[in-house]
């Protein structure tokens, strides 16, 4: 816990960091049928198996929907643009949106994660987080294919 | 399984209360829904009491103050189907053959728990990233208007009919008229939607006694209405991404609903449903079957929802006008009904109403499709 260059993890369970500064959002797949959840869950909602397995979601997805949220809880400064992703894993994760101006995010959107700077725990060291940005081309991660 | 009846509503004036609290709020409530059923309190046989944030024994506390004692009572908590559920444990226990009389009270001093928009849960991973219940609709709403075409114009009448509908309702948080310039020119919360497309913060307190037919007959004087189901769901857990423009967790419920009373979506005459926001009320009516999917704004904007319309949506204002006290909610929902059924709503009366049906949803869980969702309906 002496490198901080890149950050801890906001939510270590949710949110894999690895030193070169990548990382991954962390669910579960399920051994007997295939579905995938965010976040990790020990239990299948499909087929009810525990056989469940830690995996990280591929990186690029699309936007399925967004808004500027204007007004929020003290933690949050705004305005912020929050959105859902589609993931080829089939799953749909919450994130913020950056890397480009408000006016240009569009549902169908082609996104990255992103691995950022989100706040600070209680001692006041730096926390590492996602948004999610705009990805040039295609919305499949390249691993999938 | 025995018929159940509701005989006696009553609710506070919905607004800001600072000088009371969610227990002496119930307790008016409490006093008003018998004075109202004309029965002697002391028939009462059990209590239910729905809130989300009033601390240990609220309901204790209100019976207390009505002089109530040694009675069964459980305090329920589900989201903003809390005192909808309250209703609905009541019906059981009726239905059950326990009790004959069973009072299900609702109550929220919301002012002093919130400032704001609600958020979910801290430990939820879509408020760490930032998520406010607003902006969980927003999203809705800015998929709902990209897939069907909505017009923000066309969501604005909703809280302008919500709003004109409260202005007729004494016991309303707002009493103003409001136009289609007034909600875009409100404060923006979470674009699209704006101050005007939110429920406010509110406190205040519903009540309703739940009876069984044989109490039915004896305390009524034909003044008792039927509740023909009060249906409970969970919503199910995503295995794959879903539409956000329709809910799977709403049409379950009303599917339960609509078969054990016996009664089709088409059978209805007019519904008090969940619009916590603007948006809301447009995906509930099309969930509940009541209008067809991508339908709804354009059969506000005709008109349809509204008091002498076809199908009335939230004559009494609403959560949007009415205000959204969550455990009081889902109570004064019912008081609405009661009441129109009984031909009582005043300036609000919509002619001829036999079937209403009331809707709740509320609570939020990463994962699942909603937390808790009621249907009920009521026939004349
Ligand atoms: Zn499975």
């Amino acid at each position: 816990m002496t490198e901080m260059a890149v950050g801890v993890s906001f939510r270590p369970g949710e949110l894999e960091v690895r030193p070169d500064g990548s990382g991954n959002l962390l669910g579960s797949r399920c051994g007997s049928c295939g579905a995938h959840f965010f976040p990790v869950r020990e239990v299948c909602s499909g087929c009810l198996s525990d056989d469940m397995e830690t995996v990280g979601f591929s990186t690029r997805g699309m936007l399925y929907t967004y808004s500027v949220v204007r007004q929020s809880t003290p933690a949050f400064e705004v305005p912020y643009a929050l959105g859902y992703v589609d993931f080829p894993e089939g799953v749909r994760i919450m994130g913020q949106i950056s890397g480009c101006e408000i006016d240009e995010i569009g549902i169908g959107m082609p996104m990255v994660l992103s691995l950022e700077p989100f706040g600070e725990d209680e001692e006041g060291n730096p926390l590492t987080g996602y948004r999610f940005s705009p990805a040039e081309g295609i919305a499949q991660d390249p691993r999938n294919e | 399984m025995s018929d159940v009846h509701i005989l006696g509503v009553g609710m506070t004036r919905f607004g800001k209360h600072p000088d009371r609290d969610a227990a002496d709020l119930g307790a008016e409530a409490l006093r008003g829904a018998v004075s109202d059923s004309g029965i002697d309190p002391r028939a009462i046989e059990a209590a239910y009491c729905g809130h989300v944030f009033q601390g240990m024994v609220t309901g204790q506390r209100i019976l207390a103050q009505v002089g109530l004692a040694g009675l069964p009572l459980s305090n329920v908590e589900n989201a903003c189907s809390s005192g909808a559920t309250a209703i609905r444990e009541a019906s059981l226990a009726v239905r059950a053959g326990e009790h004959d009389v069973v009072v299900a009270v609702g109550t929220e001093h919301l002012t002093t728990r919130f400032r704001g928009a609600l958020t979910p849960d801290p430990s939820d991973p879509e408020a760490a990233v930032g998520a406010t219940m607003p902006a969980v609709y927003a999203m809705r709403a800015t998929r709902y208007m990209e897939e069907f075409g909505m017009t923000r114009e066309q969501l604005a009448l909703i809280p302008v009919k919500n709003k004109t509908n409260a202005a007729h309702n004494p016991l309303a948080h707002f009493r103003d008229k409001i136009t289609v310039e007034d909600v875009l020119e409100s404060r923006p919360i979470a674009d699209p939607l704006r101050l005007h497309d939110c429920s406010p913060v509110t406190d205040g307190a519903a009540a309703v006694i739940v009876m069984s037919k044989r109490a039915a007959k004896r305390y009524g004087n034909g003044r008792a209405v039927r509740l023909t189901a009060s249906a409970l769901r969970t919503g199910t857990v995503d295995v794959e991404p879903t539409s956000m423009t329709f809910e799977p967790l709403t049409w379950a419920t009303a599917q339960d609903a609509y078969e054990r009373a016996g009664i089709g979506p088409e059978e209805v005459d007019f519904a008090e449903v969940h619009d916590c926001f603007s948006i809301a009320e447009v995906l509930r009516v099309e969930g509940l079957g009541l209008f067809k999917q991508g339908e709804y704004p354009a059969a506000v904007e005709r008109g349809d929802a509204d008091i002498d319309g076809s199908l009335p949506i939230n004559p009494s204002g609403g959560l949007l006008g009415k205000g959204h006290p969550l455990g009081g909610t889902g109570v004064a929902q019912v008081v609405e009904l009661v009441r129109q059924l009984r031909g009582e709503a005043g300036v609000r009366q919509i002619e001829g109403a036999r079937v209403g049906l009331a809707h709740c949803r509320g609570g939020k869980a990463v994962g699942i499709e909603g937390a808790a969702c009621t249907v009920q309906i009521l026939v004349r």
